[in-house]
């Protein structure tokens, strides 16, 4: 082969190579069905949606109500009802209508006076014979608690026929702010969460703490039953680590049911495979010379565990624990969404039910707890080690 | 009265570190063992309280016979025997103070030792034993906070709560300056000369061999080949020990 003939194969091969890579590229842009145009067209969807999560519905005041109903019939019979008498005094709110019989679409005239000023509200038609109410026009009181509004007969009226209500109502809040809804489920929740991944922790350090002398290469015995053991051991953690925490969740979401249990369950097989390993590495890494030291100076075994042993485990095990709780914190609220309890599952549902607000409310929650628990814990960390 | 009897250690690995290794060690000697890298210090000091088991022969002390002592009976050797060891092993992240008291965990009610419950005249002898190496100021420090002299004294601390008859020292102070060396040499000394504790002390340097050994044995591949007195290593021997090319480097 002359010299040509191999500038021209390497040539050829990189050819090859920049031709395989295109295709790869072309095939994943088909398979990732990328439309950027799309991140434009949509965006006006998300605005609400983005605008919606970045004001957090975090507190309220409770709300005052203001009523007052008068009727009207539709449609007219010929003799029109005379309104009952307002109960209150004079000076309480009032609602007339006019004309005082009517038919579909006809045209009226709501107004109203003594209700509180400047405060906005909203007609309402009470249909005959029904529960409910239509709700209509909203309108705006004036500095003297007075509102007009033009609008006409709902065509509901007409079909249940005979006399109706007219409401007008105006609402405000006033009082103190007091934490929302979605924001006393939430600290619930996030507090359920946090005790959720507490507890998992707990109990799959537990089981972690024995398994991990198995997968400690200089614990077990160099031996055909002592690789074995290892080997199996260390083969578990992996095979562990590699099973998405949701599915997990699932799982027992469908063998104990909903909730919080399913999530510690979850959570603690998630703990015993990565505390394992972790501890594994931690054991293995425990010097000989001080436990050589304190075995020649006569102690007996429990002795040389407790004095030359533990000091070298203890601090690393806590610190790794503590990291453990940290990500099992941040994996509840995902596995919550999935049955497993906490924070996650009311997050689900009120995105389900598009209460972006509250769902922000969540979202926050989940970023400062998380924020906090990182923090603390290296801190922890860093004091331990 | 320490004798060793045709000590031989193989390792798993088929090393043979000590190859029919005898002699005997009065009380109140300051033995000195010198040889090359791998010629089995480590591997003869170990032997004597067992922390690795001989292949064959034997490690007689004051009649009885180690070699052949039970689990428990070797307890009650090793709290006699202190040793001291290169990387001075402590442990790092407990106290000075708790590592000096491990010393003393041959002697005490074990269960109550377990929860970490020390009798007061234990923590005061702790206290005592931290004043002669001169670090007492240091007692509730972390170990790994000292600096490699310190730990050194630490180290000799934890051996004297033995009250030993008998001293192993495992180039104690082959981690060290040379004037951390003799200041850490000097303690061992002083039990030595002042409390009759028998030392058996490998060491690297023959300058400090020769300054600080009553005797001296010469190992090589895991045979003695030189016993007797400091002075009696010429030039001739110290060649036959360490190999021709070998040049004398003085510690002072
Ligand atoms: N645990 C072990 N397994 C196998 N071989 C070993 C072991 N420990 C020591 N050896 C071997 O035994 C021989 C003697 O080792 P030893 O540590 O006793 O020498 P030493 O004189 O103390 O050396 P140094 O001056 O480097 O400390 C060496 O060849 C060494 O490689
Ligand atoms: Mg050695």
């Amino acid at each position: 082969m002359n010299f040509e003939d191999k500038t021209w194969l390497q040539r050829g091969r990189w050819l090859l190579l920049i031709a395989l890579a295109a295709g790869m590229y072309v095939w994943s842009w088909n398979a990732a069905g990328m439309q950027p145009s799309l991140l434009i067209e949509g965006a006006p969807k998300a605005r609400g949606i983005i605008k919606d999560l970045l004001q957090p519905h975090l507190f309220t005041r409770p709300e005052e109500i203001q009523e007052a109903e008068t009727v009207i019939e539709a449609p007219c019979s010929g003799s029109p009802p005379s309104p009952a008498p307002d109960e209150g005094s004079s000076d309480g709110p009032a609602v007339q209508i006019e004309p005082a019989c009517a038919s579909a679409e006809d045209p009226v005239m709501v107004s109203g006076f003594g209700f509180r000023p400047n405060t906005s509200g909203r007609l309402h038609w009470a249909p005959a014979g029904m529960q409910g109410r239509l709700r209509d026009e909203q309108f705006t009181t004036d500095a003297q608690g007075a509102f007009t509004v033009e609008t006409t007969v709902p065509p509901l009226l007409e079909q249940q026929g005979g006399v109706s209500g007219v409401v007008a109502q105006v609402e405000w809040e006033s009082g103190a702010l007091q934490p929302s809804e979605p924001l006393r489920t939430t600290i619930e929740k996030i507090i359920e969460t946090v005790f959720l991944a507490l507890m998992a922790t707990t109990l799959g350090g537990i089981i972690a703490v024995p398994l991990s002398f198995l997968g400690a290469r200089n614990i077990m015995p160099r031996t055909p039953a002592g690789n074995a053991v290892y080997g199996l051991t260390r083969g578990f953690f992996n095979v562990m680590r590699s099973i998405e925490p949701i599915i997990l969740a699932t799982i027992f979401a469908i063998w104990v049911g909903f909730g919080p249990f399913a999530g510690v369950l979850a959570l603690s097989i998630v703990t015993i495979a990565s505390l394992g390993k972790l501890y594994s590495e931690a054991a293995e890494s425990i010097q000989e010379g001080p436990i050589e030291a304190v075995t020649a100076t006569g102690a007996n075994r429990f002795q040389v565990v407790v004095y030359g042993v533990v000091p070298q485990i203890v601090p690393p095990y806590t610190a790794f624990t503590i990291y453990q709780w940290d990500i099992n914190v941040r994996i509840s609220t995902i596995i919550g969404f999935v049955g497993g309890g906490g924070v996650g599952f009311v997050l689900r549902n009120w995105i389900n039910q598009t209460r972006w607000t509250w769902a922000s409310v969540a979202v926050w929650a989940i970023v400062i707890v998380v924020w906090l628990m990182d923090y603390t814990s290296a801190r922890v960390r860093e004091a331990i080690v | 009265m320490l004798e060793i009897q045709n000590l031989t250690k193989i390792y798993e690995d088929g090393t043979l570190a000590l190859d029919d290794v005898s002699f005997t060690v009065e009380d109140g000697e300051f033995l000195v063992v010198i040889g090359l890298s791998g010629s089995g210090k480590s591997t003869l000091l170990r032997c004597i309280n067992r922390l690795v088991e001989p292949t064959s022969g034997r490690v007689i002390w004051d009649g009885e016979d180690i070699t052949a002592a039970s689990q428990e009976e070797l307890r009650k050797i090793r709290r006699q025997i202190g040793m001291i060891f290169q990387q001075f092993n402590l442990v790092k992240r407990s106290s000075v103070m708790t590592n000096v008291l491990s010393g003393r965990l041959g002697y005490v009610n074990p269960w109550l030792s377990l929860a970490h419950q020390f009798p007061r005249e234990e923590r005061e002898r702790a206290m005592h034993n931290l004043e002669l190496v001169g670090i007492a100021g240091k007692a509730q420090n972390r170990a790994d906070e000292l600096s490699g002299g310190q730990q050194q004294r630490v180290g000799i601390a934890r051996a004297l709560m033995q009250n030993p008859k008998l001293m192993l020292a495992d180039e104690p102070v082959a981690s060290l300056d040379p004037a951390t060396s003799h200041s850490v040499l000097k303690y061992i000394e002083h039990l030595n000369r002042d409390q009759g504790v028998t030392v058996l002390c490998s060491l690297h340097f023959l300058s400090l061999a020769r300054r600080y050994g009553t005797r001296i044995i010469a190992l090589k591949a895991g045979q003695i080949v030189f016993d007797g007195l400091p002075e009696e290593i010429d030039d001739h021997r110290f060649k036959e020990i360490y190999g021709e090319e070998a040049v004398q480097v003085e510690v002072r």
